[in-house]
């Protein structure tokens, strides 16, 4: 997290599919077809960036006295946190290829959480956190000292990048310690 | 800072170490370093030329040496008196067979908890183990086997105990530097990502209050 975070601007930049609750002149460059509209109700990819204040902020016609202002778009259930994948997730949560459905699983699923404030994917990811990290540290804890080339379980291909990073440090400091014990 | 990631976010075992060789340690000299026969009142005025002056340290027991009389001295001093004969380093009590068979017998009785060795055992027995190994009583390779035990079996107790890891806290007690140091990256972020996602639930019930 922060402002020079590659991987927080990566997650951010992850696409969602939203509604448009407006007739919108001249942003139809956002579709592909520069100059026209983009109708009501129509469904588009937005960058989470883009979304996420679009989602927020709302707008009227007839301005004033809106007690309930309409947000311009309207996010649609994301494919990344599908029933399928949730229920993958319960089934076994260390079995599951993160990578593959979205580099940033981790990071969009908390930014996911605190836009909608979604108690059981909230529930959901932190035990997903917590048993993929115990299996982690397994990997991380096993430092073998002959082969450099590392064999290259299956299960660390599946790691999103939050997790990559975990491994790599902990595994460094394992190392560290390993081999400060032998060398003594 | 341009430091590298892990050294930024935990301590080196190196640093541990340095750490620990400020603790004191019981030696017996070999040599006397004391002018005067009665032993000078603790920080008294005395005209003598001081031999020894310390800055990192309390350097009232170097200067007051007698062989053969046991005293208290850091650790990086004892180990550079040893180095040059000058003294034998005492090795701590707990650092024997029968204590350390004491305490792998409490890790093995007590699933859930660890046995109260000194914050400092890991790092202390290897150095002593590496130094000065001539000056234990027990064999040495049978108490680097002893420590080496005690290690995996509280090793393999922190594993079972991450398990229950979360966003607020932790405790460990009697666990040592060493060991939390090792551990430190792996916890430090798995807690933080626990907390965030504790945050980001938070944040829309905190709105709806207000």
């Amino acid at each position: 997290m922060g402002y020079y975070d590659v991987d927080d601007i990566l997650a951010d930049s992850a696409e969602f599919s939203c509604k448009f609750q407006y007739d919108m002149p001249g942003l139809g460059y956002l579709a592909g077809n520069p100059g026209r509209a983009i109708d009501k109700n129509a469904r588009l990819d937005l960058p989470l960036w883009l979304a996420r204040i679009l989602a927020i902020v709302g707008g009227s016609e007839d301005e004033d006295d809106a007690e309930e202002a309409v947000p311009f778009v309207e996010l649609l259930p994301a494919e990344i946190f599908s029933p399928k994948v949730i229920n993958a997730i319960k089934a076994d949560p260390t079995s599951i290829d993160l990578h593959s459905i979205s580099s940033h699983f981790l990071a969009l699923s908390l930014k996911w959480i605190a836009l909608f404030g979604d108690e059981e994917l909230a529930s959901i990811c932190s035990s997903l956190t917590l048993a993929r990290a115990l299996e982690i540290n397994a990997h991380a804890s096993s430092v073998n000292f002959v082969s450099t080339a590392e064999l290259a379980s299956p299960f660390l291909l599946t790691l999103d990048e939050s997790e990559k990073k975990l491994y790599r440090t902990s595994h460094e400091s394992y190392k560290e310690h390993k081999r400060w014990m032998v060398e003594r | 800072m341009s430091l590298p990631d892990q050294l930024e976010s935990t301590f080196s075992p190196e640093e541990i170490q340095f750490i620990v060789e400020n603790e004191p340690i019981r030696i017996f000299p070999r040599v006397t370093t004391r002018k005067t026969k009665r032993p000078l009142p603790m920080g008294g005025g005395s005209n003598e030329s001081v031999r020894w002056k310390l800055i990192t340290t309390d350097d009232h027991n170097v200067n007051n040496m007698v062989a053969m009389q046991s005293t208290e001295v850091t650790l990086w001093l004892a180990l550079l008196l040893k180095q040059q004969n000058k003294c034998s380093i005492v090795a701590p009590s707990w650092l024997t067979l029968k204590e350390l068979d004491r305490s792998i017998q409490y890790e093995k009785t007590h699933v859930d908890r660890f046995c109260p060795v000194p914050w400092n055992w890991l790092v202390l027995a290897q150095v002593l183990f590496k130094r000065a190994p001539e000056h234990f009583h027990d064999p040495v390779h049978e108490l680097r086997a002893k420590v080496q035990d005690l290690r995996e079996i509280r090793q393999l107790k922190v594993l079972r105990g991450l398990r229950h890891l979360n966003e607020s806290h932790l405790q460990l007690d009697n666990l040592s530097l060493l060991e939390i140091n090792e551990l430190r990256p792996f916890i430090v972020d798995v807690m933080d990502k626990l907390r965030q996602l504790h945050t980001a639930k938070g944040t829309m019930e905190d709105e709806e209050e207000e």
